[in-house]
């Protein structure tokens, strides 16, 4: 069986600094993978090998047994790659509606088929009755909300998100993991940055922990969050 | 993968404006112009101005499609508007077509022009992109006064008079004031069904983002390239109509990065950028006030219609930032609020 997304020995350096060190994964399809690693692990910069933003000094992203590494982003997106930003990216001067329709618009070409699968995105994320106000009239939450619906009316096979919790409430975290778990157990692949624990935990079946560009460790929450080289990453080492 | 469309219930959600709702206003508007020119139709002297005026809406509205819509501030349209303005001059001198059929193969050595000068430059953003398309505008009217067999050099071009509608040539100044309100209204209904299309939510989602409008899976090189192309093929109609509304061109006129790059920018942004209406309400205030500017103060002090105009566009970046339609929209929000 060919898998659905490789990164192999993939680097990527800026300058000096390798960003990305060596780093080999695989995703299965119907996966939800989250990524964890201490500020600085390259888990951004694994994230833009991934959607395009970035091409990788040496290795290879694989999509299904193609070679992806050099393809645009908005080549990757119609393969199927939806993804958000850890900086919220709304299109200010448009609706919350037209907002969600930019990404509809990768399937349909009339406005009232692209509005009504934004509206549906829209309905997903609990922003529907903001439809027609201003975006940026939205909360940091409701933005990030605004993101996943753009990346959901684009008809996904794989999203990508890039810390959508971060600047959250408790009520909000809690409907995007049951919105997240709920997508996935319908069948859609999502590889997600977190910095939550709780939502790590809520989550995933599998986390990989990055650190220094290279992976530190993967494995189920419980396993990988007890791991004392993973803690020593995150809190340094107790002094002797 | 089965059609996606089929899979929706096409349900009307609140919100998005098609074209076919905006068409109605689109031709009262039209309609209006049409009875203003009729109700100035025996005085020459306010027939030229609404022709200048419509000839200015109708560019502006031409260019909004990539600057207002793409956020690709052009100050190079003179040359598109040069491009259109030779070839149809070359073909009715030297082949005797008439400047009606002329319009489109102008608009499209403009549009070609445009892809092929914007390819280059459409990888530099913000006031980067602006200063490229002022250098290529210097460039191209090099090459024009060089390649004289086309241009006619530094003496230009004349077409002469010979009146007829095949020539699209006139007598009366009220056929030249409806011929612009025709290219207004050309330029007018074609922003409104790219605004309200897949393409004007595309550019507009590349004038506010780039990177989320790539992450959507938006080409934005070719998105660019294409509401170029179309602001520049309509340019160049402009540049044709111009040419046989002057009869006399010559390179620095066409070319003239103040008299046309520029204010092809400064009136959207008076009127209102990115609006449906906004370059025809920025053309009808700038150009009347510059006829009647140099006509005052032309001789008393040179140049004085310049400062007023400069003036203008200081206070509307203070004051109007967006623009007269911008101030028209809060306005009525105010009285709404008030009313309430």
């Amino acid at each position: 069986m060919t898998g659905f997304l490789q990164i192999e020995a993939a680097s990527k350096q800026f300058g000096g600094l390798k960003a990305v060190d060596d780093v080999t994964l695989a995703i299965s399809a119907g996966e939800l993978v989250s990524i964890i690693g201490p500020n600085g692990a390259g888990k951004t910069t694994l994230f833009n090998l991934l959607t395009g933003q970035l091409a990788p000094t040496s290795g290879k992203v694989v999509f299904e047994g193609r070679n992806i590494s050099h393809l645009a982003p908005h080549k990757r997106a119609r393969l199927g790659f939806g993804r958000t930003f850890q900086i919220s990216q709304t299109l200010t001067s448009m609706s919350v509606l037209e907002n969600a329709m930019v990404g509809a618009f990768l399937h349909h070409r009339s406005l009232a088929a692209a509005a009504a699968e934004a509206t549906r995105a829209l309905d997903m994320v609990g922003l529907a009755s903001r439809a027609s106000d201003r975006a940026a009239s939205l909360t940091l939450g409701e933005r990030r909300r605004l993101e996943l619906a753009r990346a959901l009316a684009m008809q996904p096979r794989l999203v990508l998100l890039d810390e959508v919790m971060a600047g959250l409430n408790q009520s909000e975290v809690q409907e995007i993991i049951a919105l997240v778990q709920r997508l996935n157990a319908g069948g859609l692949t999502f590889l997600v940055i977190e910095h939550n624990l709780k939502v790590v935990r809520a989550f995933s079946r599998r986390v990989i922990v990055l650190n220094r560009g290279a992976v530190l460790a993967q494995g189920s929450a419980d396993a990988v969050l007890g791991n004392p080289a993973v803690i020593e990453a995150y809190v340094g080492k107790r002094r002797a | 993968m089965s059609n996606p469309e089929q899979a929706l219930t096409l349900r009307k959600p609140a919100g998005v404006r098609t074209f076919a709702r905006e068409l109605p206003v689109n031709l009262a508007v039209l309609a209006a112009l049409g009875a203003l020119v009729l109700l100035f139709a025996r005085d020459s002297f306010t027939l030229n101005i609404l022709a200048g005026s419509f000839l200015f809406a109708g560019l502006a509205t031409a260019w909004n499609i990539i600057g207002g819509l793409g956020g690709q501030f052009s100050l190079g349209h003179s040359v598109f508007f040069a491009a259109g303005a030779y070839t149809a001059a070359n073909l009715y001198l030297k082949l005797h077509v008439s400047p009606w059929l002329a319009l489109v193969p102008a608009a499209g050595v403009a549009a070609l022009l445009a892809v092929a000068v914007s390819w280059p430059v459409f990888r530099l953003r913000g006031p980067f992109f602006a200063i490229a398309t002022m250098a290529f505008t210097e460039v191209l009217l090099a090459l024009a006064m060089y390649f004289d067999a086309f241009t006619g050099g530094a003496r230009g071009l004349s077409i002469p008079f010979r009146a007829g509608l095949e020539n699209m040539i006139f007598k009366d100044r009220l056929s030249y004031a409806l011929l612009m309100l025709g290219f207004f209204a050309l330029t007018l209904l074609a922003f409104t069904a790219i605004a309200r299309s897949r393409l004007g939510y595309r550019l507009q989602a590349i004038r506010d983002n780039e990177d989320t409008a790539m992450a959507a899976g938006i080409d934005v090189l070719a998105t660019k390239l294409t509401g170029m192309a179309l602001s520049a093929g309509l340019t160049g109609v402009g540049g044709a109509l111009f040419l046989m509304y002057v009869r006399v061109v010559d390179p620095p006129a066409l070319f003239s990065l103040f008299d046309i790059g520029v204010k092809i920018a400064l009136v959207t942004l008076i009127g209102g950028i990115g609006t449906i209406y906004g370059p025809l309400l920025g053309a009808l205030l700038v150009i009347p006030l510059e006829n009647t500017l140099r006509a005052e103060l032309g001789g008393w002090i040179p140049g004085g219609n310049l400062i007023v105009l400069g003036l203008i566009l200081i206070l509307s970046a203070l004051f109007v930032k967006r623009g007269l339609v911008g101030a028209l929209w809060s306005l009525a929000a105010r009285l709404r609020g008030i009313a309430r």
